[in-house]
């Protein structure tokens, strides 16, 4: 079993996704490398709010975010998704099609559903695993061997730096930076939105 | 403060005119009007300021703002089944669902003919994960009210939602018939259909959006919106037509001159983001990478059903 560590760029951009459409699914890609037995999830790459359940600008999406996740010397990692209910922490249908081409491309994908209940707490990453055997396979919450919760001590799956989930808070909290970002949706209603890099919104001290 | 009043005013008529969620910004601006108690001096516009307020306070949890309206509501309107809808949300945000649901029936017993009730329940089992029964419900509510549009594109969405692609097009086709000018529709039927794997039905149905949009456009040429992801799904269709043989469950023909069409999608496509100007379009030359000839080293990536 690798282990997986979420980097403060892909949190945040998958927090403010999520925080600026509280009331619909949202989705988006993940991307990272492996570097000997550990998965970095670095950034995370927005797609939709929108029809989330078709997939034509979908493919479009992902198609080009991977050539950005290249240009980056990275790779699609994984996929992540906010279900619509606070109570719905299920991958949805089309979220197992997306995890599973990208698993085609990268054995060690991981899907991650942010648990609606959750987030919000500053101290609670709010983000549960899903893993596949292989790419035809389905795909299952990950549960630890032992007691250890994902992203508690202990954990195959950590962020870093650990303080992430408060920070994510404050900044949507204060400085309301969820406003500034924007996904596939918005770039084909404004192809001037950045929504490969969301520079707009990363207006903070990134922290190596 | 006074000064700002009429703004606050223009600004709520407008998101309630174009059906915008932006409910922390009208509980800001709506409290100050509530609390000025200027609301009467709206004339009839104060009631679907109060409504509108209404739904926002209890979108961000301010429950003393919703009850507030909705005792001014009630006292306006006593026994209106306008303002019983409100109530039903307002229960639903604090109470059981079944508490609302039982509410509902109750009063679909006393008036059967409260749509916007039928649509509620819907809401509240959807909410609740009961998918199957929202589409039997929802399906048999538009058997009776057959010209609700929104409820069709509703229930082509629970569909989908279910990866029922083919069943959601459907649903989508009645929406057509009772809307046949909005590209909207169109537009989510043509990916719909492209979901559903049906690419000669897709292309048609992106072509079809592009022709309703042109018959309204400006004299500028410079795809937006809409048109662009028309465009960027007839380019798809084309590369998907080009690199395998596909059929089509509802026997559409293909259209006649798909090389010129992949031509015409490109140029199109690429045209939105020159426009933007070298600097401010970004992604371009990934975009530019995407249309680049087709390679069939299977680097892109395709929902190969």
């Amino acid at each position: 079993m690798v282990n997986y560590t979420v980097g403060q760029l892909a949190y945040l951009k998958i927090f403010f996704h999520a925080a600026k459409h509280p009331h619909l699914q949202v989705n988006g890609v993940l991307l990272g490398k492996k570097v000997s037995e550990t998965v970095e999830i670095i950034d995370a790459v927005p797609l939709l709010h929108h029809w989330t359940s078709l997939s034509p600008m979908m493919e479009i999406g992902l198609d080009l975010a991977r050539r950005h996740a290249e240009s980056l010397e990275l790779q699609l990692v994984g996929y992540y998704q906010a279900c619509e209910r606070l109570d719905d922490t299920a991958l949805a249908p089309v979220g197992e099609r997306v995890a599973s081409k990208v698993k085609e491309g990268f054995t060690h994908a991981v899907a991650l559903v942010i648990d609606g209940d959750k987030i919000g707490s500053p101290d609670n990453a709010a983000l549960i695993p899903y893993l596949a055997q292989s790419p035809s396979s389905s795909w299952r919450p990950y549960s630890e061997a032992g007691t250890a919760v994902p992203f508690s001590s202990g954990s195959s799956f950590s962020l870093s730096p650990p303080d992430l989930p408060a920070r994510a808070v404050s900044l949507v909290r204060d400085q309301q930076l969820q406003r500034k970002f924007g996904d596939f949706d918005d770039h084909l209603e404004d192809v001037t939105i950045d929504w490969l890099r969301n520079k707009a919104a990363m207006t903070f001290d990134i922290q190596e | 403060m006074l000064a700002s009043l009429p703004s606050a005013l223009q600004t709520l008529a407008n998101y309630r005119i174009h059906n915008t969620r932006a409910s922390k910004e009208v509980v800001e601006k709506g409290k100050v009007l509530l609390d000025a108690k200027t609301a009467s001096s709206l004339g009839d516009d104060a009631w679907a300021f109060l409504e509108q307020l209404t739904l926002a306070a209890i979108d961000v949890a301010n429950y003393e703002v919703a009850d507030e309206c909705l005792r001014q509501l009630a006292a306006q309107f006593p026994e209106s089944p306008r303002v019983d809808v409100l109530s039903g949300i307002r229960m639903e945000a604090t109470q059981p669902p079944e508490t609302a649901l039982k509410f509902y029936d109750e009063l679909l017993e006393t008036d059967s003919s409260n749509a916007a009730i039928y649509k509620r329940r819907i809401s509240v089992l959807i909410r609740i994960g009961k998918i199957e029964q929202a589409v039997t419900e929802l399906s048999d509510y538009l058997d009776t009210f057959y010209t609700d549009v929104e409820g069709w594109v509703e229930l082509a969405e629970l569909y989908s939602s279910c990866n029922q692609y083919t069943s959601a097009t459907r649903a989508l086709s009645h929406a057509l018939l009772l809307a046949p000018q909005n590209p909207f529709y169109v537009l989510q039927f043509a990916e719909t259909a492209y979901t559903a794997d049906d690419i000669p039905l897709a292309i048609k149905m992106f072509m079809l959006a592009l022709d309703i949009i042109d018959r309204h456009a400006s004299e500028e040429s410079i795809p937006t919106g809409v048109s662009i992801r028309a465009w960027y799904g007839v380019k798809l269709c084309c590369r998907a037509l080009s690199e395998r043989s596909c059929s089509s469950a509802s026997d559409t023909l293909l259209p006649k001159n798909l090389p010129l069409l992949d031509e015409l999608s490109t140029e199109r496509v690429l045209t939105a983001y020159s426009a933007a100007g070298k600097d401010n379009a970004t992604g371009r030359e990934l975009v530019l990478s995407w249309m680049g000839p087709s390679d069939r080293s299977g680097s892109r990536l395709h929902f190969v059903r």
